[in-house]
């Protein structure tokens, strides 16, 4: 006869054991999984949102150029043909001054959220002197509105042509310069 | 009896050795799994640190077109027999080697105007502006270029092409 001495308590405590490890394993994998895309869903939405960031930045530029460009093509301040064929981004300087005398026919023209337009010249290096007629051309500035800086101020490059003369007649000259347009969000 | 105990040590022992195994598997497993995380890791770090030090291509800058064009039609103190030449035709007679009617080189002229608008018009400093790069590109060949300040990645240009296969081409740094 053969007694066969079986100890099932320690064997259930082993089982139980590696059960928990199992478990244990298994809890470790899903926080690490889970981390894992946590950290790749973070790279991605900072990926995503600084491509945002700049084409909201572009966009904004794009828009404040267009409305410089959009004014600076106008008639009220084009070169037009007067300069020898038509000139984008060019503006007649002659035109502006004479603007200026009679802005006051021209207040809400340009929409009320515009509170001002300056003209200023970048080059040649001139002192910065602001435009009356008494002293054009010998000046920088043109202030239609003479309120200086009020709102948000979008500028462009711009052509700033006018007719001068010297030794040898008249002649066109173009200079450069910048055309700044001051925004009111309150005003509109 | 003792044949039983025996057969008892026999199975502690082959218990024994199978928990060794188990064990032993169970630490190569996490050994395997940090080994992964590791991998991945790296390959993050090499994607992130890519993407961040690539060299970023050039943003089409309305203000840099502008500008470009607004220069183009400056009028320089050069003059031939007719005018007070812009710089785009400055620009076409240094090409043709030409020189202004009081016998200063045309590319002379054209370097100097150039120099004293870019510095006046993109001021290093008191801007974000941190260089700049103007060149003017004939035929495939650079014949002029304007720098000052330092290069980044992070930058503004714009490409202005002219008659006769000219092309200006300007970067602003930030």
């Amino acid at each position: 006869m053969i007694i066969v001495y079986a100890n099932y308590g320690n064997n259930m405590r082993k089982i139980r054991t590696k059960a928990q490890m199992k478990i244990q394993q298994m809890a470790f994998m899903l926080m690490a999984v889970t981390l894992f895309f946590i950290l790749v869903g973070m790279f991605a939405l900072v990926w995503r949102f600084s491509g945002l960031k700049s084409s909201a930045v572009e966009l904004e530029e794009r828009n404040a150029m267009l409305l410089v460009t959009k004014l600076a093509n106008s008639p009220e301040f084009s070169c037009g043909n007067s300069f020898g064929g038509t000139k984008i981004n060019c503006i007649d300087a002659d035109k502006v001054i004479n603007l200026k005398v009679n802005i006051n026919d021209y207040i809400g023209f340009w929409g009320k959220g515009v509170s001002n337009i300056k003209v200023e010249t970048v080059y040649p290096i001139n002192e910065r002197i602001d435009c009356t007629l008494k002293n054009y051309p010998d000046c920088s500035v043109i202030d239609l509105f003479e309120k200086g800086i009020q709102g948000t101020a979008t500028w462009n490059f711009v052509s700033i042509c006018r007719k001068a003369t010297d030794e040898m007649g008249v002649y066109d000259r173009c200079d450069l310069g910048k055309l700044y347009v001051y925004t009111n969000e309150e005003q509109e | 009896m003792f044949i039983q105990m025996k057969n008892k040590n026999k199975r502690a022992q082959d218990k024994k050795q199978a928990f060794s195994l188990h064990s032993k598997r169970a630490q190569e497993e996490m050994i395997g799994f940090a080994l992964i995380i590791v991998i991945v890791a790296v390959i993050l770090l090499v994607f992130i640190g890519f993407s961040l030090t690539r060299e970023s291509d050039r943003v089409e800058s309305y203000e840099v077109e502008s500008f470009i064009q607004a220069v183009m039609q400056h009028t320089s103190d050069c003059r031939d027999n007719l005018e007070r030449l812009p710089v785009q035709n400055l620009i076409l007679k240094c090409r043709s080697n030409e020189i202004c009617i009081d016998n200063r080189n045309t590319c002379d002229v054209l370097k100097e105007t150039l120099e004293e608008i870019m510095s006046e018009s993109w001021k290093i400093g008191d801007t974000p502006v941190i260089g700049y790069n103007l060149s003017i590109i004939m035929e495939n060949q650079q014949v002029m270029s304007i720098n000052a300040g330092n290069k980044t990645n992070n930058f503004k240009g714009s490409l202005q092409k002219l008659p006769h296969d000219i092309e200006v081409l300007l970067n602003v740094y930030y």
